[in-house]
């Protein structure tokens, strides 16, 4: 009986093993997406220009061509996290939770029979990685006005001749999307009434 | 110089040469060396920490017996999650996002079971106040759900230190007097992988140039990190994880043997206490013993057959093994 069980556990474990086959692979490519590298954009009026010239840095340029080739970008650590609200407003929780446990625990541990070398270091760790991580959490939630924001005043600095800038994203689409041929910028302008308000 | 002092010696040199032979063959051909180290000693190593764990393995758990039941429903629940997320995976169409939460959900899961594991142990240590525990599980709850693959990631390579841990708690019970000297080596580790890194940072990536190559340089995270060459991210992983094989293989069963003059060998059941023991088990060890016999051998055959699937199998798998010594080594603290 003892071995007729140990057999068949042995036969479950080698058919989960070959069922599973393992590791989570390569994402699966979304087909149906465009490729998006975030920039900025400058946008010079210039009298003495003769021709209108589009210029982009080694480094976009590096980037655009990993991402046509599907191989990866060099895409700062710091932009790879915390690009999920949802994740981020956890974190942030969890973060805060920490500290606050982190002081009461330290305010116990003082009261108690004294505060040993490991329980110091511990508490100073838990609370600088916990600042240094809701910190990072509260400057990416001020983030600021949306990119548009930025693009406001487009109109009028191109009539007195002077330069705007702001965020832009360089996407990368399928022929059919340009017909027309060459390049396609879309500037967010909202339309203003005759008061002169954003509609 | 006393026998001790010079066996202390002895023991403080070979470790040195190990730790650069490591260092050397990890740097020089750490693709090939990878295949190789996986295929001997993953199997094996995997076998002898089972022995050591059953080592320590009470005949009753006592006072432990809530620690214990965490401990091992823990390590079901997570082990038969983690498996399964392969087969969701290739089950479902979610976003790379999806993914990202469902993985820093697990990772959030091991976690506070560690953190209960800590506590529960703290309870059987009245003098002491683990509860720092809570506040430390947080804040690595918290970094997790920014970066769940970094998380992850990290898991990798701080998994083969453990055993260091181990070995350091093994020596302290066993051989008080090579402790000092263990501690002084060890030290020579974080030189030995900034020299790699001063070495190998300037290195062109790893030619990924069929689907195995790929598997090892993800592995190492690779694609997390492309600005890192992924022939260093390969090698520091190899050099960990050939120390980390040196120590269940050779160094734990060695330092065994080495204290009792009339220790049992390590294939026999009756050198575990709990076999041992006339209220212990010495049928249902050995029956795991040769179980575990039986899988090294599978395994080795699974490598020669189809490596790339069985290493893939072998590390999804190997999960339990990580978890395990989570418990295990809080018993010793």
């Amino acid at each position: 009986m003892k071995r007729l069980f140990a057999i068949s556990s042995l036969v479950v474990l080698l058919g989960v093993a070959l069922s599973a086959r393992a590791d989570v692979p390569r994402p699966k490519p979304s087909q149906t997406e465009n490729k998006r590298i975030y920039s900025s954009l400058q946008i010079v009026p210039d009298s003495k220009a003769n021709n209108a010239r589009l210029q982009i840095r080694q480094s976009d340029l590096a980037e655009l061509r990993a991402a046509l080739e599907g191989t990866p970008s060099s895409r700062p650590f710091a932009a790879s996290i915390t690009n999920s609200p949802t994740r981020t407003m956890i974190a942030g929780l969890l973060l805060f939770a920490s500290l606050s446990f982190a002081g009461v625990w330290w305010a116990r541990s003082r009261s108690g029979s004294g505060l040993g070398r490991t329980h110091k270091a511990v508490g100073i760790v838990v609370i600088a990685v916990a600042t240094i991580g809701a910190a990072a959490i509260i400057t990416r939630g001020n983030a600021g006005p949306p990119p548009s924001y930025s693009w406001r005043n487009l109109p009028n600095a191109l009539a007195e001749g002077r330069s705007t800038g702001g965020q832009v994203i360089i996407e990368i689409v399928p022929d059919n999307q340009i017909p027309d041929g060459g390049v396609k910028l879309t500037i967010p302008l909202q339309k203003k009434n005759g008061n002169g308000e954003e509609e | 110089m006393t026998r001790p002092e010079s066996r202390a010696l002895v023991f403080g040199a070979v470790l040195v040469v190990c730790i650069f032979a490591s260092a050397t063959f990890a740097s020089w051909l750490p693709l090939q060396i990878s295949i190789v180290t996986v295929f001997l000693f993953a199997g094996p190593h995997n076998w002898f920490e089972l022995r050591y764990f059953l080592m320590r393995l009470p005949v009753r758990f006592g006072k432990s017996r809530n620690f214990f039941l965490t401990a091992f429903t823990g390590l079901g629940i997570l082990t038969i999650s983690y498996v399964a997320l392969p087969v969701v995976y290739r089950a479902t169409s979610w976003t790379n996002e999806g993914w990202s939460i469902v993985i820093a959900s697990w990772n959030t899961l091991l976690l506070v079971w560690l953190c209960v594991l800590i506590l529960l142990r703290g309870e059987q240590k009245p003098r002491s106040n683990w509860t720092w525990a809570v506040p430390v599980t947080l804040a690595a709850c918290g970094l997790n759900w920014l970066a769940p693959d970094f998380f992850s990631l990290a898991l990798v390579y701080i998994h083969p230190l453990i055993a260091f841990w181990f070995l350091d708690r093994h020596l302290r019970r066993t051989r008080p007097s090579w402790v000092a000297t263990y501690r002084r080596c060890l030290a020579i580790v974080p030189v030995v992988v900034l020299l790699m890194i001063w070495q190998l940072t300037q290195t062109s990536s790893l030619a990924e140039t069929n689907g195995l190559f790929w598997r090892i340089t993800q592995h190492s995270g690779a694609e997390l990190l492309p600005n890192v060459s992924s022939h260093l991210l390969v090698s520091i992983h190899l050099f960990l994880e050939m120390l980390h094989y040196g120590v269940w293989i050779i160094a734990l069963p060695l330092i065994g043997s080495t204290v009792k003059r009339k220790s049992k060998p390590i294939w026999d059941p009756k050198s575990i206490p709990i076999a041992r023991h006339p209220r212990g088990f010495p049928k249902s060890m050995a029956l795991l013993l040769c179980l575990g016999l039986v899988v090294v051998v599978v395994l080795w055959a699974g490598f020669s057959v189809d490596y790339a699937t069985t290493r893939d199998i072998y590390f999804t798998l190997a999960i339990a093994h990580v978890m395990a010594e989570a418990p295990f080594l809080l018993r010793m603290i």
